[in-house]
């Protein structure tokens, strides 16, 4: 049976691809929000007392948190994550915790947070 | 009784704008070996950045030789910056217009991709050779060793990019990449994604969090 345009595309078919697929616009919208986030990050390195980060500890908050939403806006949007099946976000997902948790263990094992007397 | 499962054919017809790349395939996940292959790839390319970072993070302090700081041209380094995460954009565009069945804008946007992937390159070569000139070799300090592999491993990720954005071009001036093949481009550009997103990590890990 053919679809006439008043027909549901089932999304079953399509993943859902269709209802919630980004069109050019979002695309170019979404790069203009990681390229204003990129102005506030070289703001931390211009503007070093800006009083969003007066200090170090919350610079590099600041600067992890904007790497943060600029990495998941890549994989979500960019990367078709958003639209496509769960598994593959499952899977990037996978190894990229894996990698966190055992590059954290490596860290702390020397002792990169409290550097302590040997430091 | 009505109809529940429709051919890819009705449903590209019934939708010029349905994205054929996301459409089910016949395997038991429904996803083309290739997609499944390339991000199982890339969750694995995540170790081995994760590996390289870590290792800069432990050794980012030089014993000897030029500081992070006083070598590094930040203003430089966030143009080359917004120059690759500006590729991203058009890469998207790229598989949008194959999508689409747009061959003319897709090798636009293939060539505009490749050409800024080209100029993020070229920035990091003049910058490898003025750190070269400013004393910082790549034996100089732990710094500078940890510093050029990791840079370095990702300079090269970018430069197969650009040759397998170069190799679609091509395909696509020969008439070798129709719509049906469109999920091709999407594996190509979500290995350039990947690289893009590899370097956010690296531009605020080595040359913003002091």
């Amino acid at each position: 049976m053919a679809l006439t345009p008043h027909d549901q595309i089932p999304t079953q078919v399509l993943d859902g691809a269709v209802k919630e697929y980004s069109r050019d616009r979002v695309y170019v919208l979404t790069a203009l929000f990681l390229g204003a986030i990129t102005v506030v990050e070289v703001l931390t390195y211009a503007a070093p007392t800006f009083f969003l980060w007066p200090n170090n500890d919350i610079k590099i908050f600041v600067l992890l948190l904007l790497m943060a939403v600029k990495f998941f806006t890549v994989a979500y949007i960019f990367m078709h994550l958003r639209f496509d099946k769960k598994i593959l976000t499952y899977f990037f997902y996978a190894g990229l915790t894996l990698a966190v948790l055992v590059y954290i263990a490596v860290l702390s094992m020397f002792r990169i947070w409290f550097p302590g007397r040997h430091g | 009784m009505a109809e529940t499962v429709y051919s890819h054919e009705s449903v590209a017809e019934a939708d010029a704008q349905a994205p054929v790349a996301h459409i089910e395939h016949d395997t038991n996940t429904g996803i083309s070996n290739t997609k499944l292959a390339m991000w199982l790839f890339l969750a694995s390319e995540c170790l081995l950045f994760g590996g390289l970072i870590t290792t800069y993070i432990l050794y980012r302090h030089p014993l000897e030789g030029p500081t992070p700081k006083e070598i590094f041209d930040i203003p430089f380094t966030s143009t080359s910056s917004f120059v690759l995460l500006m590729s991203s954009l058009t890469m998207v565009l790229a598989v949008s217009a194959i999508e689409r069945g747009d061959h003319e804008r897709l090798r636009v946007w293939l060539g505009a991709t490749a050409l800024l992937g080209a100029t993020f390159i070229a920035g990091q070569v003049y910058e490898f050779t003025v750190f070269v000139r400013e004393g910082l070799g790549f034996t100089t300090s732990r710094f500078s060793s940890a510093f050029y592999t990791l840079t370095g491993f990702h300079g090269v990720h970018v430069t197969v990019g650009i040759i397998m954005l170069m190799s679609m071009l091509f395909l696509s001036l020969r008439g070798k990449l129709p719509e049906h093949r469109a999920e091709t481009v999407e594996v190509v550009g979500l290995y350039w994604h990947f690289v893009d997103v590899v370097w956010i990590f690296i531009f605020a890990v080595v040359y913003l969090i002091p």
